[in-house]
């Protein structure tokens, strides 16, 4: 008894000093921003009249000057020191390694705190201990790939001091209220993974469980605090605000953080991470799957794939929007850097973005057809399979025509102009966006089918629910394709409003066909059981594709948004004189890419590997805990 | 609820549900803009 009052003692204390961490910054940050108010203050006061103010370039608010102005560089050894390299790419390198890492150990503890929380809700108990089983795997393999995310960030500011100092110490003069915090943050979410982790053999069961669960909220608050810092620096690089026209720091420190692309930058990052982190697990588990020995192991690992698949896919789906949200706001701050991106210099990045995105969606729609293999009453819906792989076909093939093509003059004289006389007619926005829109409500589609694979629904109004199903499919594609061929017949200014209606169409079949589903489906007859590890191995290879596109597109997207800048280090306040302040060829910077996301691959792979040599260590006590489990894993740690 | 079950009239009812939800998802979403989703029509 005394020994269960000891360990709720402690687990209340660890929770109280993970909450003493998250507080702890902003604490701290309290004195000395008031500080610096004061200090402000009174240099005003002292220098009387003289008081400089300037106004806010964004916000167009008048402020006490308390900054130095953007340093004016010349390209040489004093602001730009280097070695026999393109500095740039050396950067380029250490930043995207950063991101990446960045991003799964953000990403992974958000998953074990879904994971943990449906293992702690659901009441079989096996499925609990599975679920729980998962989110410790999630959150091991993420703990040696958060020290190498510390290591890249680490070479991330060498990179930056040596390479660009001048810019670097103009970035973290303006950013000075807040650079311990940022600091202070990371030592916060240090702590608290380590508690979290460490903790969790020691907090199982009931109440502590619940004060784990809790841990894993206070982590993922710290975590995404620490991103949306992180995201203000970029956001401020792109469209500056809380400094004067010279790059003069104005005192208001919340300006500078909260720019007019930080809130979308921080939802597409949020979201980014997100489906980017699944695939990083699903390509784990696929990689353990088709390495299995043993039919348990195999199960485990399929379960597994899916699981991350499912939640990867899950952010997946409203990225896309969050994307033209985060262009919508690009467009709004300058529309010179929205056509730079869409219409002109990058825009056939965005072919290859568009590429990518298909490719998510095909290999996770071939993965559920796959995985509806593994399910006895599934395969009633393979024949219809044929049709869906039509409508992603058309819809990938309109999303990915390009507007214009690179041709040579004889070519160009031969069409007759730039775009082609048919196919340049789906290389506008109205056809694209229709295009995705088709192919996100197929994979909607696809998942229903798969929720439904092998049950028979036996509500009384199951007739009805599965025609109306069908006839609300069927007028959402006629709504999508409609509005598309619809935006050819109207201006411009009207067509612009058309995605809204069809995003929400894809929404409405998202929401309200899972509901539907769900409500049919509720003590429905199953067919048999989902027989796991009895999937084809190529299905593990689509995880693995999954899990490579993100990580290109990943690369690519990062890639675009940092070139939008052109030759700005700070957009129009901060010149970059180097001599590499120029856009990089799509061939150059494809490669520079794939180099990245090679090394990611090659590195995570040995971080898989350290995982492993744990996993290898605990057979003994494992196989003690739970003797002869199937698909079940273990019950310890 | 038997009713509902018969094809027909579970066709004729999910059309009307669907394409009247679809129509009002098109108005309200472009007049939520500023926007006039009939605008061809008016033309």
């Amino acid at each position: 008894m005394g020994r269960v009052i000891g360990k709720r003692l402690f687990s209340i204390m660890a929770l109280c000093a993970m909450v003493g961490l998250l507080l702890l910054p902003i604490v701290v940050a309290l004195p000395s921003l008031a500080l610096g108010e004061e200090a402000t203050a009174g240099g005003a006061k002292k220098e009387g009249a003289t008081v400089e103010k300037g106004r806010d370039v964004y916000y167009k608010t008048e402020g006490v000057v308390v900054g130095a102005p953007a340093p004016k560089t010349t390209d040489g050894p004093k602001d730009y020191p280097r070695y026999n390299f393109e500095s740039r790419v050396l950067l380029w390198f250490a930043n995207q390694q950063h991101l990446y890492y960045g991003s799964f150990v953000l990403a992974v503890p958000i998953f074990c705190m879904i994971i943990e929380f449906m293992g702690v809700v659901t009441k079989d108990k096996a499925l609990a201990k599975r679920y729980d089983q998962l989110a410790y795997d999630f959150i091991k393999i993420s703990l040696t790939a958060y020290s190498l995310t510390a290591v890249l960030g680490g070479i991330l500011i060498f990179t930056f001091l040596t390479l660009y100092p001048a810019f670097f110490s103009y970035l973290s003069s303006v950013f000075r209220p807040v650079m311990h915090i940022y600091a202070l943050m990371f030592v916060a979410e240090s702590g608290t993974l380590y508690i979290y982790y460490y903790g969790w053999d020691k907090m199982k069961e009931g109440f502590l469980k619940w004060i784990h669960l809790s841990m894993s909220v206070v982590l993922n608050i710290i975590g995404t605090l620490l991103m949306f810092l992180a995201n203000s620096w970029i956001g401020f690089m792109m469209s500056p605000a809380g400094v004067d026209e010279q790059g003069r720091y104005l005192g208001n420190i919340w300006h500078v953080i909260h720019t007019a692309l930080w809130n979308p930058l921080n939802l597409h990052r949020i979201l980014g991470n997100m489906a980017f982190g699944g695939g990083v697990v699903a390509a784990y588990a696929a990689y353990k799957f088709l390495a299995a020995k043993t039919d348990e192991d195999r199960a485990h690992y399929d379960w597994m794939g899916y699981i991350a698949m499912a939640l990867g896919v899950a952010f997946l789906i409203p990225l896309p929007f969050a994307g033209y949200w985060l262009m919508r706001e690009v467009y709004a701050y300058r529309q010179q850097m929205g056509i730079t991106l869409m219409g002109g210099l990058l825009a056939w990045l965005f072919i290859i973005q568009a590429t990518m995105i298909g490719i998510l969606f095909l290999s996770t729609n071939y993965y559920l057809w796959q995985a509806m293999g593994r399910m006895r009453g599934a395969e009633k819906y393979q024949r219809y399979i044929k049709y869906l792989v039509f409508l992603l076909a058309c819809g990938y093939m309109v999303f990915i025509t390009p507007h214009t093509m690179v041709m040579t003059p004889a070519e160009l004289k031969a069409m007759g102009g730039q775009q082609h006389p048919v196919l340049g007619n789906y290389g506008v926005m109205s056809a694209k966006n229709g295009g995705i829109n088709v192919i996100i409500t197929t994979t909607v589609l696809s998942f229903v089918w798969y929720m439904r694979g092998n049950k028979v629904s036996t509500v009384s109004w199951a007739k009805f629910g599965n025609i109306f199903m069908g006839v609300f499919f069927t007028c959402a594609y006629f709504n999508i394709i409609g509005l598309a061929v619809y935006g050819y017949y109207i201006p411009a200014n009207v067509r612009v409003g058309l995605s809204v209606p069809q995003v929400t169409t894809t929404l409405s079949c998202l929401f309200f066909m899972f509901a539907l589903n769900s409500m049919m489906m509720k003590g429905a007859k199953q067919m048999g059981p989902i027989e796991w590890g009895k999937i084809s191995a190529r299905s593990q290879y689509a995880l693995i594709m999954l899990a490579t596109a993100f990580t290109w597109m990943m690369g690519l997207m990062g890639y675009i948004r940092s070139s939008v800048r052109l030759f700005w280090h700070v957009n129009e306040i901060m010149r970059d004189n180097s001599p590499w302040a120029y856009t990089h060829t799509v061939g150059f910077a494809a490669n520079m890419i794939s180099a990245n996301v090679l090394f990611f691959w090659i590195s995570i792979l040995f971080v898989f590997w350290l995982g492993s040599l744990t996993a290898k260590k605990a057979p003994a006590e494992v196989k003690v805990a739970v003797p002869g489990s199937v698909p079940q894993p273990v019950g310890s740690h | 609820m038997a009713v509902l079950n018969n094809p027909i009239v579970a066709v004729i009812v999910s059309l009307i549900i669907s394409v009247g939800y679809f129509l009002a998802v098109d108005h309200f979403m472009m007049d939520m803009q500023g926007l006039d989703f009939w605008y061809l029509f008016r033309q």
